[in-house]
């Protein structure tokens, strides 16, 4: 009798064929720096916090933050954003609101009034910080979170450096200024105002008396702009003018006024005088689409009635009865392969001519490289220093302006920051080093947009240009709650994983396990097709070559 | 983005010796997850018969009847009626098959079992030829394209299985992509809650047979679909229209140009397909308009 | 033997409607069933039995005989009991199936109503399209009458449900499918005693999940084969143990083969189906009139009962095979098939294969005696030889 059909059955799994071994390559879960990652000048882990925003989870994102930046609702403000610049989606729609988001974040730690945890371990050394802006401000930050002891000496009655005296209210309120400033110093921070560290021997003193010394002084001498009388009362310094205005004081200059210059601090005069109620022309070198400053600070000057005359230059002035007549011509210019570097050429009968009441060049700051004798070297129109911000004198680090040519408040905070974690290491070695991001950043094509629509940014509101002109309050509105969230999910998230689960859900093979917080390759059955990192949202995975088991 | 949620329940093993970057082997995984366990598949020969298969072993944990190519329908029928006699109305079954066994061998027994309203889920994995036997034209296989039995390209068009069904007035019809794959789960759910024939129509892209890379075939699903190639529809009771994906946003000529079986099109050729997915495309409109 | 006859419950039932009622009877759960002549009055019968609740199978009714057979694999390896019928054209579109349910170990019971193959076309009783079917491991039973149908049925299920194999019986066309005899129908209660409820060895169960179909390595699709040489091996012993069963519950005892009035014969015919009938009467004619003549009955022809052909004819002077059929090239499949069963054994019969009755042509019983008369002294040729 045969009853025993049962071998034709199949009863058991196919789990025994380790298809692994068809592979030649395996997906590799990587997260790979975003391109806003190396754009930023604080190195923000911007995709990371953007997707703690999707999840709503704020105060998350602001600890992400201000691990590199304790200045979020500053820079949020007044960032240059390179990162915006940089962002993936601008080949897809434009780029994120990165600024805008991060103000968002940064207002809320505000409001909710989150403060820095105390170190976990204190230390004994001691960093003295001369100079109180943002080079410095952040240094002060990273040491003292680190438990170090931190001393700031600023020579102005308040600390802040060019984000109190520089930036015009309307741009950046001062109570925001004083929150994230106040915020640092809660950490512990010994501070000294009117504090000048004039001299080498001050700087010498100083550096006996602390473990370390970081000089963020900035820039301060302003440049001078040749053929022009500084000494006419029709002629005021711009710097001086913004630290004057900021300061409250009235403005003493006519109704006509003539800015030389189309960086930011010039735009920053322009506006200024614009809403004391002057009628304002900015005349600059560079031609409209060349010019310096953000593009929308020109495009909310212009809407402020605000007179652009762009690529040319003031030869001469005549002052008459009437007020001043500038001479000035039209050139051709070429921009130079740094930033600040450029050349210019005259064009044959260009000549025109201006009127005005008052002259404010704004066309830049020098540092202050003779101020401690010999004791620094200099390179160029900057102080000298190695790769860790060490100065020719050991134990002296410098860093923003003072170091660079990149004038921009979020560069100052990533040098303070980089020379902090420096001058941590020095003091005490077992201090991990600052790595700089080295992968190369997510491009754009490795992103599959198929999982991102098209609809472009959000903006945050402007207040009406008639209002405007009113006061000194903010001219850029914080998001919305809803503008915020929409705009956070346009977030590519380049090179970081968002846990979609789409890596997981494509496989055929089933070969992605979930883990708690991501995912795990079973090398036994991937066959290394790499639809997992065709159809990663975020190009977070890569395929790497891996010839099977 | 729309997150993939299904519950994994394990209802498809590693191990299956699919191509790497199977389009069928997903779709299965995702049909068998919604299913569950407490179904009977019916397969009939096709690469899913491979995928499913190899002796001892099951890469299903279902139990699968694997018969003959022509009778998927059939068989599922007879599986179906000896539940229901033994009290197992609740088991599903599920009917199996590729496009051959679908749209050319298999249609007479699948009118048959349409005509009869079976009670069963006929899941058609259409990747438009003969793929398991090294890919020959088949009935399903769209105009133009080579296979190794249409070396110059098929001179008629694929063959219209929706309307086909669609004239049985089967409680459900729909069309599935694994680009979309929460789209599929719903409609495996919505046509195992529904009695009567359901059958699905998922287009599986093949990696050889159609020349694309192996980590392309969710691209040019999702391509089929928003070209309008390959429309996600329902059809309820034969007669109600429902579109899934209702805008046609990428021309006929982005979808082509990922596929070497393509590779011989003129402009004109391009032009004359993208011309009858559009006429194709309104005529849907206006059946779902007509409901 | 009595106490059944004395329980008779005799109908005057055609061959099919026997058919139906020995299918009623023997309960399966799924009937698929597709109509051609001349077994169409089997299904009809069928749904009218459903239609009046006598018949409780799932039936269903697809678009071909070849869906029909598929829809009986599936519903057998879904652990159920199941019965369909065909006829000719319809059996040979199953053909590709019919390995299927074998290989697959089905115990499907099927009738089939032997009729002529086309083409050219015909409508009347010859047993090619079974015969031709003789290599694809479904057992085959052939039945005389009505009343050997209906018990054939029952018996059927008996010996697929335990050797997992699947069984045709065969009746001819006309002769016994339309011809109305009395037939006993016996009790429901009778039929359950004899044939218990069928449990599948194996079945597609969600909660086992194994799996049937998928494909063969060579060394296991061999093993395949001995294992189903194995249960062919072992169905002629449940042939013999169910009709001897259904013998003792009725009366009408069966076996694979039957000898009629073989005592001592000098001549013997061997046949299948309703021409046992015709030769029934030529051997009660000639044994009358002082031959020794008798009837070999193959009733079990699939496996073929080579012990018992051997035994029946062992020491038979002369043998007339009668076929019903014709293989082009080669003759009567019977006549070959009976003498490749005695090939070898040093038996000196002198066989006679006769081509009588093919298309369905009258073989009358005087016939059979003259051609008793005219080849019992021949010398067998070794060609096939029509006869009138």
């Amino acid at each position: 009798m045969s009853r025993e059909p049962s071998f034709l059955w199949s009863n058991s799994t196919s789990e025994g064929r380790l298809t692994g071994t068809w592979r030649t390559a395996s997906p590799d879960y990587r997260n790979l720096p975003s391109p806003c990652l190396g754009a930023c000048p604080v190195n923000g882990r911007i995709a990371t916090w953007i997707g703690q925003v999707t999840k709503g989870d704020y105060h998350g994102a602001w600890t992400t933050l201000v691990d590199n930046n304790p200045f979020p609702s500053i820079a949020g403000r007044i960032c240059h954003h390179p990162c915006e610049t940089a962002c993936n989606r601008v080949e897809h729609d434009e780029a994120v609101s990165i600024c805008a988001l991060e103000r968002y974040v940064g207002d809320q730690a505000l409001e909710e009034n989150w403060q820095y945890p105390k170190p976990e371990t204190m230390h004994d050394q001691s960093v003295a910080i001369v100079g109180g802006g943002p080079a410095g401000l952040s240094a002060a930050y990273q040491l003292a979170r680190r438990g170090f002891r931190v001393s700031i000496y600023e020579s102005q009655a308040q600390l802040g450096g060019l984000l109190r005296y520089g930036i015009p209210s309307y741009r950046l309120d001062k109570s925001i200024l004083d929150a994230e400033i106040a915020r640092i110093v809660n950490l512990g921070v010994t501070v000294h105002l009117n504090t000048s560290i004039a001299d080498k021997g001050g700087l010498e003193a100083l550096r006996a008396e602390h473990d370390a010394v970081f000089l963020a002084t900035g820039a301060t001498k302003s440049k001078v702009l040749p053929g022009l009388d500084y000494s006419q009362p029709w002629v005021r310094d711009g710097a001086k003018f913004l630290a004057q205005t900021n300061a409250g004081e009235a403005c003493d200059l006519g109704r006509h006024l003539v800015v030389i210059g189309g960086g930011s601090a010039g735009i920053d005069v322009a506006r200024t005088a614009r809403r004391l109620g002057r009628d304002v022309t900015v005349l600059a070198l560079e031609p409209d689409d060349l010019l310096p400053a953000q593009r929308t600070e020109v495009v909310e000057a212009r809407e402020e009635g605000i007179r652009f005359v762009c690529g040319a230059m003031m030869q001469k002035v005549d002052a008459g009865a009437d007020g001043l007549t500038i001479n000035c011509v039209e050139v051709a210019f070429t921009p130079g392969a740094a930033r600040g570097q450029f050349t210019i050429a005259p064009v044959d009968g260009s000549a025109f001519t201006l009127a005005a009441d008052a002259i404010i060049p704004s066309i830049g700051q020098d540092a202050d490289l003779k101020k401690y004798g010999d004791l620094l070297d200099s390179a160029g129109p900057v102080i000298a220093h190695d790769e860790n911000w060490q100065t020719s004198s050991p134990g002296i680090f410098a860093g923003g302006d003072l170091t660079s040519m990149d004038r921009f408040v979020t560069e100052a905070i990533g040098m303070g920051k980089e020379a902090a974690m420096a001058i941590a290491r020095f003091v005490d070695p077992e201090q991990p080093a600052f790595v700089k991001p080295s992968d190369p950043a997510v491009p754009f094509k490795v992103i599959n947009t198929a999982y991102h629509s098209a609809d472009g940014r959000e903006s945050p509101a402007h207040v009406a240009v008639e209002q405007r002109l009113q006061s000194f309050g903010e001219v850029q509105q914080r998001f919305t709650k809803a503008a915020a969230e929409i705009e956070a999910k346009r977030c590519f998230s380049c090179g970081t994983c968002i846990y979609c689960d789409n890596c997981y859900f494509y496989c055929p093979d089933m070969a992605i396990t979930k883990l708690d917080q991501g995912y795990e390759v079973k090398l036994d059955y991937c066959k290394g097709c790499g639809l997992c990192v065709a159809e990663c949202p975020t190009g977070a995975i890569n395929m790497a070559e891996d010839l099977g088991r | 983005m729309e997150k993939i949620e299904y519950e994994e329940k394990g209802q498809l093993y590693s191990g299956h010796v699919a191509c790497a970057g199977c389009a069928e082997a997903l779709s299965l995984r995702v049909v068998l997850n919604t299913v569950g366990q407490d179904a009977v598949g019916v397969v009939a020969p096709s690469c899913l018969a491979v995928i499913c298969g190899a002796h001892p072993t099951s890469s299903v944990k279902i139990p699968v009847f694997h018969t003959t190519i022509e009778s998927c329908a059939a068989t599922a029928s007879g599986v179906k009626r000896a539940l229901d006699k033994q009290g197992k109305s609740q088991t599903t079954v599920l009917g199996l098959a590729g496009d051959g066994g679908t749209y050319d061998i298999g249609l007479q027994s699948l009118s048959s079992a349409a005509e009869r309203n079976e009670d069963i889920l006929y899941v058609c994995f259409d990747n438009e030829g003969y793929m398991n036997t090294g890919g020959q034209k088949s009935s399903s296989t769209p105009e133009k394209a080579v296979t190794g039995s249409t070396p110059a390209g098929k001179t008629t068009r694929k063959k219209n299985m929706i309307d086909i069904l669609a004239a049985h007035r089967i409680p459900y019809i729909a069309t599935a992509s694994p680009s979309h794959i929460n789209d599929m789960v719903a409609k495996v759910e919505k046509a195992k809650a529904i009695r009567g024939t359901k059958v699905l129509v998922i287009l599986v892209p093949c990696l050889p047979g159609w020349g694309i890379g192996d980590n392309a075939m969710v691209k040019t699903s999702r391509l089929a679909v928003e070209s309008g190639v390959f429309p996600l529809f329902e059809v309820e009771d034969g007669t109600r229209y429902i579109m899934n994906h209702t805008t046609k946003t990428q021309p006929v000529a982005e979808y082509v140009k990922l596929q070497k079986r393509y590779k011989h099109l003129s402009e004109d050729d391009i032009a004359g397909l993208q011309a009858e997915v559009d006429y194709d495309w309104d005529r849907l409109h206006r059946r779902v308009a007509q409901n | 033997m009595n106490i059944a006859a004395n329980n008779r419950n005799l109908q005057l039932l055609s061959g099919n409607h026997a058919v139906a009622m020995g299918a009623m009877l023997s309960k399966p759960d799924v009937a698929p069933v597709y109509p051609i002549t001349p077994q169409t009055p089997i299904l009809e019968k069928l749904t009218e039995l459903q239609t009046e609740g006598r018949f409780n199978a799932e039936v269903l009714t697809p678009e071909s005989e070849h869906s029909v057979l598929a829809a009986c694999i599936g519903a057998s390896h879904a652990g159920s009991r199941v019965f369909t019928a065909t006829s000719s054209q319809g059996l040979l579109l199953m053909h590709e199936l019919l390995h299927y349910a074998s290989g697959a170990r089905t115990s499907i019971v099927m009738f089939n109503v032997n009729r002529t193959p086309a083409s050219p076309w015909g409508f009347w009783p010859d047993q090619l399209d079974s015969l031709s079917q003789r290599d694809t491991g479904w057992v085959q039973l052939y039945s005389e009458t009505p009343q050997e149908s209906l018990d054939s049925v029952v018996q059927a299920f008996k010996i697929a449900e335990t050797v997992n194999l699947p069984v045709m019986i065969n009746h001819d066309a006309f002769y016994v499918s339309h011809a109305v005899e009395p037939v006993d129908v016996p009790e429901q209660s009778l039929v359950d005693q004899f044939l218990p409820p069928f449990v599948p060895p194996f079945s597609l169960d969600p909660e086992v999940g194994s799996s049937f179909g998928a494909p063969l390595a060579q060394d296991n699709w061999n093993k395949s084969r001995r294992v189903l040489d194995a249960a062919q091996a072992a169905v002629c012993d449940q042939v013999v143990e169910a009709g001897r069963d259904w013998g003792a519950l009725t009366g009408r005892p069966y076996g694979p083969i039957e000898q009629y009035r073989c005592e001592d014969a000098e001549v013997v015919i061997v046949t299948m189906g309703s021409m046992c009938g015709t030769v029934r009467d030529a051997v009660d004619r000639m044994r009358d009139q002082g031959q020794a003549v008798g009837l070999l009955k193959v009733r079990l022809f699939r496996p073929l009962p080579v012990s018992a052909l051997r035994e029946a004819l062992r020491d038979v002077p002369c043998a007339l095979v009668l076929d019903r059929n014709y293989s082009p090239g080669t003759g009567g499949i019977l006549h070959q098939e009976v003498k490749a069963a005695l090939f070898g054994t040093g038996n000196t019969t002198k066989m006679h294969g006769l081509l009588a009755g093919v298309g369905g042509v009258s073989v009358s019983s005087d016939r059979i005696q003259r051609l008793v008369g005219e080849y019992r002294d021949k010398v067998p040729s070794p060609d096939a030889i029509w006869v009138d």
